[in-house]
This record gives structure tokens, sequence and C-alpha cells, in this order.
């Protein structure tokens, strides 16, 4: 997901800069699926994924002045949405039910029958845990980037990666070889 | 390690060429011979390529209206806020060019004001004095010396009204204000001293 390419995309930017709604609107069409995509698996909630969604784009459109073209615009709205989410994550973190996995991960893993598909072991994750692996191991953002978008140290995101991969490993069992 | 084999977080490092793991060369030496950490890297290089491989969730709905809309509001209240700003700007510099003319200025006003009184007086104390008549009367020497010293003055002050006149305005208020006070002090002495005599002697 690191090179969504959009047609034209200096002259739409440039056009995007000026405040033009139909360049905004392009930006919208061709980033919002993956934008929201990296939300909705950060995020606990489609609701939460689409306010993100929605802050998302609203920061875009109010901040692309701001964009140098140092990297992808798509680089750029990626960083603007994870940052979003995880601003999310923060304040919904009353509702992390990391303690709860933790209690559930040796039952489930104990047992073959109970064996989970990724989608829903990747949805089992505490909030942070599944933050980390998706950024890390599917979006390629590196442990010192993850650390300092959460505001957390380097070991931690390493932890917490491994602490996912883990839990997953207990879940998915054998299904991870097929 | 406790088990002989290589710990979650090493065998991540090895599987991203994270070489700033510290144990990262012996982890790598140590795959080459375990069958069992072998398949463990093996299974999260799977994991991995599975999640990448997870179908792309899309939103249910455009939501680029209700974006559009924020950033119209958004606009809208910016503008506001720095017609607000302008405005407050604006009063505010009107307020200090009123307020501020005068603080800056408030001798040119005073001085103004007190010309204006101060010719007032003047023109009184000058009626005043024709009523007294006072080339009609008899005055001892004395009073006649006083009398006349403060006429040259008053001729003196009068002398120096007409040269403040080539004064820039500022200057020719300040002056003017000045000599005007000094005349109205001198008026009233001349009032006096034939007032006085006309007392004493009666009249």
């Amino acid at each position: 997901m690191d090179s969504i390419s959009l047609p034209n995309a200096d002259a739409v930017v440039a056009r995007a800069k000026l405040g033009d709604p139909v360049a905004l609107e392009a930006l919208y069409t061709a980033y919002s699926t993956p934008a929201y995509n990296l939300a909705r698996r950060i995020c606990r909630t489609t609701e939460d994924a689409e306010d993100v969604l929605q802050e998302t784009f609203f920061e875009v459109c109010r901040s692309i002045r701001n964009y140098r073209g140092d990297g992808s615009i798509w680089g750029w709205i990626r960083s603007v949405t994870s940052s979003k989410a995880l601003m999310r994550l923060r304040r919904n973190k009353y509702r992390d039910t990391d303690d709860l996995t933790d209690e559930l991960a040796p039952s489930r893993a104990a047992s073959h029958a109970l064996r989970m598909d990724l989608e829903t072991a990747l949805a089992r994750l505490s909030e942070t845990s599944r933050a980390v692996v998706w950024l890390h191991d599917v979006e390629g953002y590196t442990h010192e980037e993850i650390a300092t978008q959460m505001g957390r140290t380097v070991s931690f995101s390493k932890s917490q990666l491994a602490r996912a991969h883990q839990r997953l490993r207990g879940w998915l069992g054998e299904e991870a070889l097929a | 390690m406790s088990t002989g084999h290589l710990s979650m977080e090493q065998l991540i490092a090895v599987r991203d060429g994270d070489r700033s793991e510290p144990s990262y060369a012996t982890a790598h030496q140590h795959i080459t011979g375990c069958s069992h950490c072998l398949a463990e890297l093996d299974r999260l290089h799977q994991v991995r390529a599975r999640l990448r491989a997870l179908p792309t969730m899309a939103p249910a709905r455009s939501q680029f209206s209700v974006v559009r809309g924020r950033v119209i509001s958004d606009r809208k209240q910016t503008r506001l806020r720095a017609l607000a700003v302008v405005g407050l700007t604006a009063a505010a510099a009107m307020l200090i060019a009123t307020i501020g003319h005068d603080l800056i200025q408030p001798t040119r006003l005073d001085a103004e004001q007190q010309i204006a009184t101060a010719m007032t007086s003047s023109q009184q104390l000058e009626v005043a004095l024709r009523q007294i008549h006072p080339d009609e009367r008899v005055i001892d020497g004395r009073t006649a010396q006083l009398v006349i010293q403060l006429e040259d003055r008053i001729a003196a002050l009068d002398a120096q009204l007409n040269a403040a006149a080539s004064l820039d305005r500022e200057a020719r208020l300040q002056r003017e204000a000045q000599l005007w006070q000094q005349r109205v002090g001198l008026m009233n002495a001349l009032v006096d001293v034939h007032v006085t005599r006309a007392s004493n002697v009666g009249l």
C-alpha cells in the first residue's frame, strides 16, 4: 500500500493547494479507501474509522498547503490517517481490552477446535497491539516511526509486535501454515 | 531462549533483517541449524503476507460532502474571525486616533481653549477699564508710574503676540496662550490699580 498512484498527482495537488474543490475531491476519491482501510484496521469500530476518515480529509483540505512534496501524497495522507487513528485510540483507551485478551488467549490457543481465521484473530488483539502489527507489518512503518507516532519508545513498539505475534501464533495454530 | 529456541522478538528481528537487535547475528546463525525456529520464521513470513493480503475495507459511503461542508464552515469562521480581528483593529486604531490625538497633543487643545478664555477675559477687562475712564482721572505719581509700567508691559506683550504669528502652528498656540494669560494678568492688575485709586479717592 506504499504506492497508490493518482494520475497527474502533482497537478491535482497543486490545484488542491489553491483550494480547488474538484482537486480536493479527486484526492478524496483516490485515497479515501486506503485511508479508511488503515483507520478501520486500527480502530475497533466502523464508526470510529469513519470519524477518523472524516477528520483525516478535513485535515488534508485544511493543511494541504503545508504538504511540501517531500514524499508521495499518499505517504502524507497515510501519516495523517494513522495519526488521527492513534489519537482516537488514545481517546478510547479506557475501552482497550488488552487484559481480557490476555485471559482468553491460552484457552483459545489450547484448542484447535477454536482456531480462528486471521481476520478474527487480528480483531481480537488489543487496539494498541493491532495498531503496531498493522503499521509495522502491513504499512511498513519502522519501530522508530511507530514509537514517534504513539509517543512511546522503540522497545515498546518491538515488544508490542512480538506480543501480538505470540498471540496470533497461539490463536491461529497451524492455520498460519495452511 | 530458555527453551533453546529464539524468542518471538528475535524471530521478528531476523524476519525484518533488523541488525539493530543486539542478538541478531547469533539469532541468524541459530536459525540455520534449528528446524523449529526456521519453521516459526516461515510462519511469521506467512502471517505478514496474509495480513497484507487481507481484503481492503472501504467506507460505506462517501463522506466528501460532509468534509466539504466542514471545510466551508471552517473557512467562514476563519473569515469571520479575520474580519472580527480587522474590525477590532480598526476600532482600536480609531480609538487611538481619537484619544491618542488628544493624548499626544493635549497642549494644543488646551492652548486653544486657554487663548479663547484669555481673549474673552481680556476683552471684558478692556471694557471694564474703559468704564472707569482712566484718562479723565487724576492720579498720583506713584500710581501713574505703576500704570505706565503695566501699560508698557501690555504693549510689549501685544508686540510679542504679533511676533508669535510667524511661528509654526504648535509653537504659536503655545506662545499665544502664554502671552494672552500674561496679558489678562496685566489687565487685571491695571484695572485693579485704577479701581483701587478710585476707591481711595472716594470716587
